[in-house]
């Protein structure tokens, strides 16, 4: 079982509860690890007879996580307690919240600044030289409060305040109306205002010397690191490189109605190897055919597919 | 005990591709992709090419695999050494072919990636038109994971104009089976 950020949650579901009435005593043990927030029994979750099952929600994650492993197979008033994330409670606003507390988090860890693109610029690339005609309403200002958050985080790739000399044209001008909107929204608007000025003065400097100068610090770790380039890979690159065309290029063509999620292309190997090739050409065709004569079904059926595409159940951890 | 760690690290890597088993792939990936979780291995994973290795176990077919590894790419791709090295290496279009999967675990995470991979060079591509088409259709899922983490996509990394042509091109496109005409 993989771990990401998605699978945790401040919500944590608790079975195995043995039906003693022993709310009170559950919560306590389990505030032990951090502040909770809110509690209560979940009576149509089913449970194991004699057992209830309750939901706790804890104030920060990392509180949940504690919990959730110092109290899972835990034996509580003669019972097995079995304790799980419960991402599935969260409402939106709180998942935006998770997603980037562990930004800030990595952020932080890493000693780096990381941009990232909120939208709160009207119109990112094109419209670039219009300020902000709308203010977005960001309900979030935790979003662009973090003291981590580095405006010369744009021209940098380590985030080190000193890249604020880059220029930076385009960039700002991108992120000019962001440090307006945060500077409503975050106690930092001297700090944001003072970059700002410093970033602003850039010229009409096209993005294209922008991305390289980006590559250029990172160079030295690009080189530490080429990728192995195996015949496998070779294929793989090319068969991704037609799935890129097939999924993004073509779509803007609208010939092709997609409706459903696009499904992944039978991948043209190259065998590098004429007979092989043959070989290749011919089984694709036959799939090819057997698949058009099926195609109608699968094909018609994108909404149910797109509106539950995921029937398998999750195996709760 | 950092020697250690890498030492352990590269273990697990040469298990991966010498090995056979499946399920021994899937055990190794899942330590992997875990690892992932915590920035202190990055500089280890790095070294040791781990994110290649993600990037090119996307396309396999054992999706406990593609889970696997796209998961550890969400778990480490916030670091902007790793987001760079991610998108210079073209990882975007396998990432966004996993959001046709029908593991809603490589789902949720693909598009979380995608989220994290968003950067003013990046967006044309982590935004594009049928990605945001697909994510409006995402938000509309029962599953509430699902649509959540679309729903945070489509208001935070889209603009509302990318989302009123998304919205568009579903219209004119009849979404859903037309009903025969007698």
């Amino acid at each position: 079982q993989v771990y990401t950020i998605n699978l945790e949650s401040r919500y944590l579901l608790i079975q195995g509860v043995p039906a003693l009435g022993v709310m009170k005593e559950l919560v306590e043990q389990f505030a032990l690890y951090g502040a909770i927030e809110e509690y209560h029994a979940l009576d149509e979750y089913p449970a194991e007879q004699f057992t209830e099952v309750y939901l706790i929600k804890f104030q920060k994650l990392q509180c949940a996580r504690v919990a959730k492993k110092k109290m899972d197979e835990r034996s509580f008033f003669g019972s097995l307690l079995h304790v799980c994330y419960a991402p599935e409670f969260e409402t939106v606003q709180e998942t935006r919240e998770k997603l980037q507390d562990r930004r800030k988090y990595i952020a932080k860890t890493t000693n780096q600044r990381d941009c990232f693109v909120l939208k709160k610029v009207e119109g990112p690339k094109k419209t670039v030289l219009k300020n902000s005609e709308h203010d977005h309403p960001q309900t979030t200002s935790g979003s662009c409060a973090p003291s981590n958050w580095d405006p010369s985080c744009f021209t940098s790739s380590h985030g080190l305040s000193h890249n604020i000399g880059y220029p930076s044209g385009n960039q700002s001008r991108l992120t000019f109306p962001q440090y307006d909107n945060c500077a409503e929204t975050s106690e930092y608007v001297g700090q944001n205002a003072s970059l700002t000025l410093n970033v602003h003065p850039g010229g009409h400097t096209p993005p294209t010397p922008l991305t390289q100068q980006r590559t250029v610090p990172i160079d030295n770790g690009v080189d530490r690191f080429m990728p192995r380039t195996t015949r496998l890979q070779e294929r793989k690159r090319k068969r991704e490189e037609g799935n890129k065309f097939s999924l993004i290029g073509t779509n803007a063509d609208n010939t092709e109605v997609i409706i459903g999620p696009q499904l992944p292309e039978i991948p043209k190997v190259d065998m590098d190897d004429d007979s092989l090739n043959t070989s290749a050409t011919l089984i694709r065709n036959k799939l090819k055919e057997v698949a058009d004569s099926v195609s109608r079904t699968p094909v018609e059926k994108p909404e149910s597919s797109s509106a539950k595409p995921l029937v398998k159940q999750r195996r709760r951890i | 005990m950092e020697l250690g760690r890498l030492e352990y690290l590269q273990a697990l890597v040469t298990e991966f591709q010498v090995t056979d088993s499946p399920e021994a792939k899937e055990q190794v990936l899942a330590n992997l992709a875990n690892f992932a979780y915590d920035p202190k291995n990055y500089e280890y994973l790095r070294q040791l090419q781990v994110l290649d290795l993600f990037l090119d176990t996307l396309t396999e077919d054992n999706e406990t695999l593609v889970e696997f590894a796209i998961g550890g790419l969400c778990n480490l791709c916030l670091d902007k050494t790793n987001k760079d090295y991610i998108l210079e290496a073209s990882g975007v279009e396998p990432i966004i072919n996993c959001l046709s999967s029908s593991n809603e675990e490589t789902v949720m995470s693909a598009v979380t990636t995608l989220m994290y991979l968003t950067t003013p060079q990046s967006r044309q591509q982590t935004t594009a038109l049928p990605v945001v088409e697909c994510m409006l259709r995402f938000s509309l899922s029962a599953s509430r994971r699902l649509s959540n983490l679309a729903t945070v996509f489509l208001e935070d990394y889209c603009t509302p104009l990318q989302v009123e042509e998304a919205r568009n091109l579903s219209k004119h496109t009849a979404v859903g089976i037309p009903l025969p005409k007698d």
